[in-house]
């Protein structure tokens, strides 16, 4: 099961995710895959409240670029939630020698392996192209490469999320299991 | 007629060009009025008008006021509806989701967001139907 989880800025996704990770499985330990480097004390303090909301029973992998090494440590049949993808894409845009392709496949190759295993993978994005066009081309590359990921895994997903306000609005909805 | 609205690069091309196979596409022309997009109009060949956000970018007039400009598109959309129906031909307008970021610094671009956005309002106001494009998949809301 894929479930794809995205919004605005505080808008409520992580923890519409975490709900989502812990209805799909009740195996224990579930996962928390990071995608974020901790590097100032800002950061620091987001990761920190996160991890004090999530409590003791999830385990937190580090993957800054390698998502599917990652996902591969997952027990079968487990929970994770992959927080978040705009970090991640922009990772693979300026800290990493992957050409958009190659980050486009290493996404599709997650996500196989995810379904193949069972695994129930909540993966968290911004929305951040409903913004005023913007005129700086790197800014442009940025939201047409995180946009480029997200069609894709939307298009994989079984669920599609928006969160509103904390509230979850179904813009795919996954069949109920026969 | 039909809107489509969504964000950048949201899907929206795909998902009405996978509606609409057939379908004109006609990129308005700046310095041009909104009616000029009925010259590609055919007899039963759905007309995809799109780039409104362009178009509007150049060719809105900094002297001209606001509820005129307005009321030449909303007059030129009815005329535009009227024609393809007249050609018993769909129309499709593409427009930009552009409202939901932190307020521009610069007077133009305020204005540009806030005309892209009355004339999103309008052109839903006189579409039959109106689609709201996010990550390639497609919701009603009208």
């Amino acid at each position: 099961m894929i479930v794809f989880v995205s919004g605005g800025a505080r808008s409520g996704k992580s923890d519409v995710a975490e709900q989502c990770v812990k209805r799909l499985s009740a195996e224990k330990p579930r996962y928390y895959i990071a995608t974020a480097s901790v590097y100032d004390g800002e950061m620091a303090d987001r990761v920190a409240r996160h991890q004090a909301s999530r409590g003791a029973q999830w385990q937190t992998l580090e993957a800054p670029l390698a998502i599917d090494r990652a996902v591969a440590q997952v027990t079968d049949g487990h929970g994770a939630l992959l927080d978040c993808l705009t970090l991640w894409a922009s990772q693979v845009l300026y800290a990493s020698d992957l050409s958009e392709e190659a980050g486009m496949a290493l996404l599709a190759s997650t996500l196989r392996d995810a379904r193949v295993r069972g695994v129930s993978l909540v993966v968290v994005s911004n929305d951040i192209n409903e913004d005023l066009l913007t005129d700086n081309a790197e800014t442009w590359r940025y939201v047409a490469f995180l946009q480029r990921l997200h069609v894709q895994l939307a298009a994989e997903a079984d669920s599609v999320l928006e969160v509103v306000a904390g509230r979850a609005v179904e813009w795919k909805m996954a069949k109920e299991p026969q | 007629m039909q809107l489509f609205i969504g964000g950048a690069r949201a899907g929206k091309h795909d998902a009405v060009a996978a509606r609409f196979p057939q379908a004109t596409w006609w990129r308005l022309t700046p310095g041009q009025r909104l009616i000029s997009a009925a010259d590609g109009l055919a007899e039963g060949t759905p007309l995809v008008v799109h780039s409104v956000f362009d178009w509007l970018a150049a060719s809105v007039d900094p002297l001209q006021d606001d509820d005129e400009t307005r009321r030449q598109w909303q007059d030129d959309l009815k005329c535009l509806r009227h024609a393809a129906q007249t050609n018993d031909a769909a129309l499709v307008m593409i427009v930009n989701e552009i409202g939901r970021g932190i307020v521009p610094m610069d007077r133009e671009a305020r204005r540009l967001r806030d005309l892209n956005g009355w004339f999103c309002q309008d052109a839903a106001a006189q579409s039959d139907q109106a689609w709201y494009v996010r990550h390639g998949l497609v919701m009603a809301i009208k």
